[in-house]
């Protein structure tokens, strides 16, 4: 009994907006770019033929395959990087931080960035990564080098270094959620059972926050495969990942190229998501 | 005794560790408001020549060309329409799970997918949708909409997260006590709920105000502040920018504690009512 | 549940013996404190535990039980004071290094472990070959008849399941000392007497000592070969049950303990084989053993009367006299207990045994009386 009767039209009339808000304008669009991404011709008409020419266009340009696994492989790399900082840094806040105000403390300073906007602290880094910029002054004046380093800005590691600050907390709230789960006398009884700290975390901790450490990688993965405002702030033209290449063949008006890679994009996307989601139910994390 | 010490080492280093990524995450975000106050005729990185209001000074004087203040504007109504539909839509939703009605399975995962599915994907897609509609793109109209289905499904969660918590034997007791279902719901219910509402509508702020991919394929020629923003750095990098960032974090942390804040002094005088 | 798995295998420590003292005593505690901040969680607390006993750590709650329980199990450090398990020294060692093992009130089995991998756990972690981990887990579970669970995970199991894998999982290494947190209280109340019984058993067959953390005073005095009262961080009195029941050593477990009446008062003159006690429903006497010291009179004394040692059938030997209002009779099987409203207002409880026709009605007034060895003076001077 609650002010909802189980199983009544209510509920659908409820979910009616909702639902209807989410169709139109994620799920129709998403299926709108897949067919666009087989429009044959040139003009933007819903009469053009559908073709797969779009696609072999795609996958007989070089340029454009590297770019698909550099993409792969940088997410990879930032899923790895964000996956072990954002565990240490879960595992410490949870288990290590023992006084309230240090917690409230030690909480705050990592959720305010979180309300700031990812541009903005996107745009924060390129000070922080010219030649002229904070670290390379740093290490001239720690005489680490004699001349400015230019691998930061426009370089592959400044767009790393730069995500690493954005998306770890993205992988460590849900494991810190599954870790605040654990009752202490599941460690305790490992404990009591001749288990030193190490095997308790192995067998016990780390199975149970599986969960989570699934969760984060998946808002990881996600975010890094389409955040190309990152790479293009501190990226500038020199690099891009697949998302950048949606963008620029939609600058170029390049429509059916942009669907196709947005398509790709897609795939890809899915494909880790049905990964993840074979690992855990997320449905289950709520309760 | 080695187990121990063991124990107390690994918390040094971690807690060394988080601190390192701590500074490393705020570093960046300091070295901009503090470059942002550097002299007219400092650069974009240090040296700053000198300290001074400079920069904020432009940032007011600003031109037609570069002119922060409308996107400002625009940015705070479209999270304050966001917010406020996020809180209707999410509440009736989360709501609707309850009674599990069918095909209720479907609808999560409809919402889910408006969480994990890209704002690049949604916003060309949209845009590609409005272009086949002959619809005129525009920030009050096409960003509110696609803004909303990304606010939504963050709502809809945090009041899922709320009502699975929420004991639903003080229903119980209210209906027993003759409440209709609506009554209930509007007399208990809500009032209990309220600060899940609360977070569902500050969630919708904030992710509107910041929101850059989505806005950025379904806004017309008048732009939003993020929009604003790249569009600046693709011109000339200037520690203007920095200025409007400081500014902009600034001002949605101010709006931030102030929602909080005005929640507060809420809840004490329900609770000074109650007792 | 059978015990013949446990008992038949011989004790894993045996054999290794250091010395004397260690084969006496499983278990000491010498004067250990624990501190959280300003308030003490326990306090100066000693005990000796022999070879294969039973004992039961009772009090109400927030007594300093449960602590007590923690820093035997090395979970909690205590900050003074010192623990000996088997005559070692492991006061700084932490709990992976000591032979103890533990039931946790919630049993705290592993989530996402099936019961044949969490019963074996103990033994993986005294890295013991896989093959004899799996025989003696196929054992311990025939045992305890839950075999037929091996496969399941706990979120599958009942309560009653739980409790058995929960004490399978503590009891397969064979430890010195099993400690067991309120290992019933989390079972339906129909299910409590059974696995009391069961276990008792299988504590005397394996000659594993329990240590067994209780608020329930039934459980404690139905299993206990020692019973360990602890009160505010202290230990009030330890004893053998009845020793406790009948010669409780302070008010506090004199009024802990059902069916006492307690009487509050100061000391009055000193006979050669009695103490006169002053209180406000009149003077009583307590029996004097031979050469105890004279308490000073006019100090603060408490003594306490079990409810079925008074008595309205009056004789000579019943010299403590008094009289008091029924206001209500309860029944409980082969016992009438009587309320009673003593002159002062306290209330007095009166036990009459067997299925008499009952003699006093609410509302009347009677004398009652009990006889001088029934009272219990509390303190260095009863004691």
């Amino acid at each position: 009994m609650s002010t909802i009767r189980p199983r009544s039209a209510a509920g659908y009339w409820l979910a009616l907006p909702a639902a209807a808000w989410m169709l139109a304008v994620v799920v129709v669009p998403i299926v709108l770019l897949v067919w666009v991404s087989f429009w044959g011709g040139r003009a933007f008409s819903t009469a053009s033929p559908l073709t797969f020419d779009n696609y072999a266009r795609f996958f007989a340009n070089q340029t454009y395959l590297k770019l698909v696994l550099g993409t792969i492989v940088h997410t990879a790399t930032l899923m790895v990087l964000t996956g072990v900082l954002g565990y240490c840094i879960a595992y410490f806040l949870v288990m290590k931080v023992r006084s309230p105000g240090w917690r409230l403390a030690l909480f705050l300073a990592f959720i305010i960035p979180f309300w700031t906007s990812t541009l903005i602290r996107a745009i924060a880094w390129v000070p922080f990564l010219g030649v002229n910029g904070v670290i390379n002054q740093t290490l001239m004046f720690a005489g680490a080098t004699q001349s400015p380093i230019e691998a930061f800005l426009y370089s592959h590691t400044g767009i790393t270094m730069a995500q690493v600050s954005l998306y770890t907390m993205m992988a460590a709230g849900p494991v810190v959620y599954m870790l605040n789960s654990i009752p202490p006398q599941l460690r305790e009884a490992a404990m009591t059972l001749k288990a030193p700290p190490f095997v308790v975390f192995r067998r016990i901790v780390f199975p149970l926050t599986l969960p989570g450490v699934v969760i984060g990688q998946v808002l990881v993965f996600l975010n890094v495969m389409s955040d190309f405002a990152t790479v293009a702030t501190i990226g500038g033209n020199k690099h891009a990942l697949l998302s950048n290449l949606v963008l620029l063949f939609y600058e170029g008006s390049q429509i059916r190229a942009a669907s196709v890679v947005a398509v790709l994009l897609m795939l890809c996307m899915l494909a880790g998501v049905v990964v993840a989601l074979r690992v855990v139910d997320i449905r289950r994390l709520g309760a | 005794m080695g187990g121990k010490l063991g124990l107390r080492l690994t918390g040094w280093v971690l807690g060394t560790l988080t601190l390192v990524f701590l500074a490393y995450q705020w570093l960046p975000i300091f070295t901009l408001a503090l470059l942002s106050f550097s002299g007219p005729t400092g650069g974009t990185t240090f040296p700053m020549n000198g300290t001074s209001f400079h920069w904020y000074e432009e940032l007011w004087r600003a031109s037609v060309m570069n002119d922060f203040k409308p996107p400002l504007l625009r940015s705070t109504l479209l999270a304050i329409a966001c917010s406020a539909t996020t809180i209707v839509l999410s509440v009736m939703a989360a709501q609707a799970m309850r009674g599990r009605f069918r095909g209720n399975g479907w609808f999560f995962y409809l919402m889910l997918l408006g969480l994990m599915a890209p704002g690049i994907l949604v916003g060309f897609g949209f845009a590609i949708m409005m272009r086949l509609l002959g619809v005129e793109l525009s920030w009050d109209t096409t960003t509110f909409l696609v803004q909303v289905s990304w606010t939504l499904p963050f709502g809809f969660l945090t009041m899922l997260a709320v009502f699975n918590r929420f004991d639903a034997r003080i229903e119980e007791a209210a209906l027993t006590l003759g409440a209709s279902r609506l009554t209930a719901f509007r007399r208990i219910t809500l009032p209990l709920v309220l600060p899940g509402v609360i977070g569902a509508g500050l969630f919708g702020f904030s992710l509107s105000y910041d929101e850059y991919a989505r806005s950025m394929f379904t806004t017309g020629p008048e732009l939003t502040l993020p929009l604003a923003v790249m569009a600046q750095l693709d011109r000339q990098l200037t520690p203007e920018i920095y200025a409007v960032g400081t500014a902009t974090t600034f001002f949605s942390l101010i709006a931030i504690t102030l929602f909080t804040v005005a929640f507060w002094a809420m809840r004490r005088s329900t609770a000074v009512r109650r007792s | 549940m059978t015990v013949d798995a446990l008992a038949a295998s011989p004790p894993a420590k045996a054999g290794t013996a250091q010395g004397p003292a260690r084969a006496q005593l499983d278990l000491e505690l010498r004067n250990i404190r624990k501190r959280y901040g300003s308030f003490t969680a326990v306090d100066d607390v000693s005990l000796k535990v022999g070879k294969g006993q039973f004992v039961c750590l009772l009090g109400p709650s927030g007594c300093g039980k449960t602590t007590t329980l923690r820093c035997i199990a090395g979970l909690e450090e205590p900050d003074d004071g010192g623990i000996l398990i088997g005559g070692k020294e492991v006061t700084q060692d932490p709990p992976w290094k000591r032979d103890i093992a533990m039931m946790f009130q919630d049993f705290a089995l592993f989530p996402h472990m099936t019961v044949a991998r969490q019963v074996g756990f103990g033994l993986e972690m005294l890295q013991r070959p896989k093959v004899e981990i799996a025989q003696r887990v196929q054992q311990i579970l025939t045992s305890f008849e839950i075999a037929a669970l091996a496969d399941r995970k706990p979120a599958s199991l009942s309560g009653g399941q739980r409790q058995r894998v929960a004490l399978a999982r503590a009891m397969i290494t064979e430890p010195r000392i099993l400690l067991l947190d309120e290992p019933i209280g989390a079972l339906d109340y129909s299910l409590r007497e059974t696995v009391m019984l069961e276990l008792k058993l299988l504590q005397q067959r394996t000659g594993i000592s329990f240590i067994w953390v209780t608020h329930d005073q039934n459980e404690a005095f139905s299993l206990g070969d020692l019973v360990v009262v602890m009160n505010h961080a202290r230990i009030e009195q330890q004893g053998a049950p009845e020793d406790i029941l009948l010669r409780p050593a302070t008010a506090f477990v004199a009024g802990f303990v059902q069916g006492n009446n307690v009487f509050r008062g100061r000391m009055g003159e000193v006979l050669a084989d009695a103490f006169c006690i002053e209180t406000g429903t009149g003077t009583f006497l307590a029996p004097r053993a031979l050469g105890a010291p004279p308490v000073p009179p006019g100090t603060e004394v408490s003594f306490s009367v079990r409810a079925e040692q008074i008595t309205d059938q009056l004789s000579d030997r019943h010299v403590n006299r008094l009289t008091a209002t029924c206001t209500a009779v309860e029944y409980f099987g082969s016992v009438r207990r009587h309320i009673l409203e003593r002159s002062d207002g306290e209330v007095l409880k009166y036990d009459q045994f067997g299925a008499h026709a009952a003699r006093i009605v609410p509302g009347q007034r009677v004398t009652l009386g009990w006889a001088i060895e029934s009272t219990v003076l509390h303190g260095r001077a009863g004691a």
